[in-house]
C-alpha cells in the first residue's frame, strides 16, 4: 500500500507532460487505470488546472456550438411558421435536451461495452446493442409523447386552437423526429466508436460532444423539414 | 435480458425529471416569444446557448465527482485551489464560447438574412454571466451535497444540470434582453 501511495505522489508531482512513462509503469505494476493516473497527474500540485481545462475544452466546445448553430439556421428560415405553432415552441428546449441526453447515454454505454470487451465483432449485430437501441427508442417515444401531450395541454389552456389535425401533425413530427435522431445517433456512435476503439483510443472523449451537438443539429434540421412539409 | 430492466427504469426516471426543466423553459419561451424568438438570429443562437450550459456545468460536475471519488478533492474542500480553478475555467469558457456564438449568429444574420444587429453579440455574453453566476455555484454545491449524502453525483447531476440550466438560461436571456 505504501508503495502505491509513493508512486501516486510521484505522479502528482510530475510536470504536466503528455504520456509520461511513469504513468505506464505504475499502471502496469499496480493495475491502476490509466484514466485515474491521468486525473492524478492533470490536477496535481504542479499542473495548472485552469489552463488544462480551458485548453482541453475550448476547441470541442466551439465546434459543438458551431454545429448546433447550423441547425438553428435551418429553423430560422421557417421562424414565423414555427413561432405560430405554440406546442412546438414549448417543446423545443425539451427535445434538444432529451435528444442530447440520448447521445450521451448511447455513447457512454457503447464505450463501456467496448472497454469491457462485450463487443468483439460487428456491433450492429450484437444482441446487447440491439436491446439498448430498442430500450432507448421506447423511452424516447414515451417521454416524447408525454412531453408533447403536456405542451398541447398548456397551449390549449392558453388559447391555442389545437384541432385534431394539428394534434396529429404535432405528434407525427415528434415521433418522426425521435425515430430519425435516435437511429442516426446509434449509427454514428457504432461506426465512429468502433473505429476509435480499433485505433486503441477512448471513444468517450470524442463521441459524447459530437453526438450531443449532432442531436441538436439534426433535431433542428428535421424540425425544419417536417414543419415545411406539414404546415 | 428482460426489456424493462434496471437500465430501462433508470433512463426513464432520469428523463422524466429532465423534461420538466425543458418544459418550464419552453413555456417561458412561448410566453416571451416576441421578446426572444422574434429577434433575428435568435434561433441560431438558442441551441448552442442552451447546450453550452450542459457541456460546461455537466463537465464541471463530472470533473469534481472524479476528484471526490479519487480522493484528490476532499468532501470538505469546497474552497480548495482545484475547485477555484474549475470554477474560474468554467466561467471563462462560457464567456468565450458565448461571445463566439454571438459573433456567429451576427455573421449568419448578415450574410444569410442581410441584417446586422449588434446586440445579438452582447446578449449571450451578458446572459451567460447572469446564468452562470447562479448555475456554477449551484452545480458545485449540489455535487458536494450529493457526494456527502453517499450518492454518486455522476448519476444525478446530468438531469439536474439539464433541468436547472434550461430555466436559468431562459430567465437570464430575458434579463440580458432587458439590460441591452
Amino acid at each position: 500500500m505504501k508503495d502505491i501511495i509513493t508512486h501516486l505522489e510521484k505522479i502528482r508531482k510530475l510536470e504536466r507532460k503528455r504520456l509520461h512513462p511513469l504513468i505506464h509503469e505504475v499502471h502496469k505494476k499496480h493495475k491502476i487505470s490509466k484514466k485515474t493516473l491521468l486525473y492524478v497527474k492533470e490536477y496535481g500540485p504542479h499542473s495548472h488546472a485552469l489552463r488544462t481545462i480551458i485548453r482541453e475544452s475550448i476547441k470541442i466546445l466551439l465546434l459543438a456550438s458551431l454545429i448546433s448553430s447550423f441547425g438553428g439556421l435551418a429553423l430560422e428560415h421557417v421562424k414565423l411558421v414555427f413561432v405560430s405553432i405554440l406546442p412546438l415552441v414549448i417543446l423545443l428546449p425539451t427535445l434538444n435536451d432529451m435528444l442530447g441526453d440520448y447521445g450521451t447515454i448511447i455513447s457512454s454505454r457503447f464505450s463501456t461495452m467496448l472497454h469491457e470487451g462485450k463487443i468483439k465483432s460487428d456491433p450492429s449485430k450484437n444482441k446487447e446493442m440491439i436491446k439498448m437501441y430498442k430500450q432507448i427508442l421506447a423511452v424516447a417515444m414515451l417521454t416524447g409523447i408525454f412531453s408533447a401531450s403536456i405542451a398541447l395541454l398548456i397551449s390549449t389552456h392558453s388559447g391555442y386552437e389545437a384541432t385534431p389535425e394539428i394534434i396529429l401533425k404535432i405528434l407525427l413530427i415528434i415521433a418522426a423526429d425521435i425515430i430519425i435522431i435516435v437511429s442516426l445517433l446509434f449509427l454514428i456512435a457504432v461506426n465512429v466508436g468502433w473505429r476509435m476503439h480499433k485505433k486503441e483510443e477512448d471513444p468517450n472523449n470524442f463521441l459524447i460532444p459530437i453526438t450531443t451537438s449532432l442531436a441538436d443539429f439534426g433535431n433542428m434540421v428535421i424540425l425544419f423539414v417536417l414543419i415545411s412539409m406539414f404546415f | 435480458m428482460a426489456f424493462l430492466d434496471t437500465s430501462f427504469r433508470e433512463i426513464f426516471a432520469a428523463q422524466m425529471v429532465s423534461i420538466f426543466g425543458g418544459l418550464i423553459a419552453g413555456i417561458l419561451l412561448a410566453v416571451y416569444t416576441d421578446k426572444i424568438l422574434l429577434i433575428p438570429g435568435m434561433l441560431i443562437l438558442l441551441p448552442g446557448f442552451l447546450e453550452m450550459r450542459g457541456n460546461i456545468s455537466g463537465t464541471l460536475a463530472s470533473r469534481i465527482s472524479s476528484g471526490l471519488f479519487l480522493g484528490m478533492i476532499k468532501p470538505s474542500g469546497i474552497k480548495s485551489g482545484v475547485i477555484r480553478a474549475n470554477m474560474l475555467a468554467s466561467f471563462l469558457l462560457v464567456i468565450v464560447v458565448s461571445f463566439a456564438l454571438g459573433i456567429l449568429a451576427s455573421l449568419f444574420n448578415y450574410f444569410v438574412f442581410d441584417v446586422f444587429i449588434a446586440k445579438i453579440i452582447f446578449i449571450p455574453v451578458i446572459a451567460v454571466i447572469i446564468a452562470n453566476s447562479v448555475e456554477i455555484p449551484l452545480t458545485l454545491f449540489a455535487t458536494f451535497y450529493i457526494y456527502r449524502k453517499g450518492h454518486d453525483p455522476n448519476n444525478i447531476m446530468g438531469p439536474f444540470v439539464t433541468s436547472t440550466g434550461d430555466i436559468t438560461s431562459i430567465l437570464s436571456l430575458l434579463a440580458a434582453l432587458w439590460l441591452v
